[in-house]
């Protein structure tokens, strides 16, 4: 049991991870919201990341779904080719451990 | 200094403790004469079994830790999420094998428990492999 009582304190201590990065953004450049994108090749995505005091990397999701990590805060990446229809493109600062911490950037696209 | 940063590196510490106890007590093990007094490996099969309690505990205290600051788990996909179970397996029956010899050694032959101690130390070594997985591919 004598494990389990500095675990617990160490635990106790995410409490305090709870305000979030407030200085923290992301800004994507390119596609831009609501843009039509090709349905016959990648899609490139330019990005910009502040991760915060909290962030360390970044997530890029397709439609809800985590598609790759990003280490790089800055930059341009490639998203497989889309299906021809609406999708969602997001990219979620996280911190070291990958959890969210609640700053992103969506936007919609439509590939055709 | 930021909190939650001191709470993910004590649990670390915690963790690689653990991998340490587990690893290394396997591997001490596996390599003792049979002859050696059985008390020597009873004490080794003791380390590991807290090692791998350790492992478990410190695991859910990453995961209690993002969720404290953050309300939600870490978001990991695809390898990662099969490295993570491959070591939650590994803990599961690394503990249960540990267990076990504490409880029953003493009814088994002398290759019986050298099995059990190379199962222990291929648990250790997969468990550390996948976490090196789960490290860079989330």
């Amino acid at each position: 049991m004598t494990l389990f009582k500095p675990l617990l304190i160490i635990c106790s201590l995410g409490l305090s991870g709870a305000v979030l990065a407030q200085d923290a953004s992301v800004t994507i450049s390119s596609p831009a919201d609501g843009a039509k994108v090709s349905a016959s090749m990648p899609t490139k995505v330019t990005y910009d990341v502040v991760p915060g005091p909290k962030g360390d990397h970044v997530h890029l999701y397709v439609d809800g779904g985590e598609a790759t990590v990003l280490r790089q805060l800055k930059g341009t990446t490639t998203v497989d080719t889309l299906k021809a229809g609406p999708h969602s493109l997001c990219i979620k600062i996280v911190d070291k451990a990958h959890t969210p911490i609640g700053v992103e950037k969506c936007i919609k696209v439509t590939a055709g | 200094m930021d909190v939650q940063n001191l709470g993910y590196a004590l649990t670390q510490v915690v963790h690689n403790l653990g991998a340490v106890s587990v690893t290394g007590g396997a591997a001490a093990a596996r390599g003792l004469n049979l002859a050696e007094p059985q008390a020597a490996q009873r004490s080794l099969a003791a380390l590991v079994l807290g090692g791998w309690v350790a492992q478990a505990a410190s695991g859910v205290c990453f995961g209690a830790i993002s969720y404290l600051g953050y309300g939600r788990l870490p978001d990991i996909h695809g390898i990662a999420v099969g490295a993570l179970m491959l070591k939650v397996a590994c803990a599961a029956a690394g503990f249960t094998v540990a267990a076990l010899y504490l409880a029953r050694e003493a009814g088994w032959s002398g290759p019986g428990r050298q099995r059990a101690w190379t199962a222990q130390l291929a648990l250790a070594l997969t468990a550390l492999a996948a976490a090196a997985v789960l490290r860079w591919f989330s």
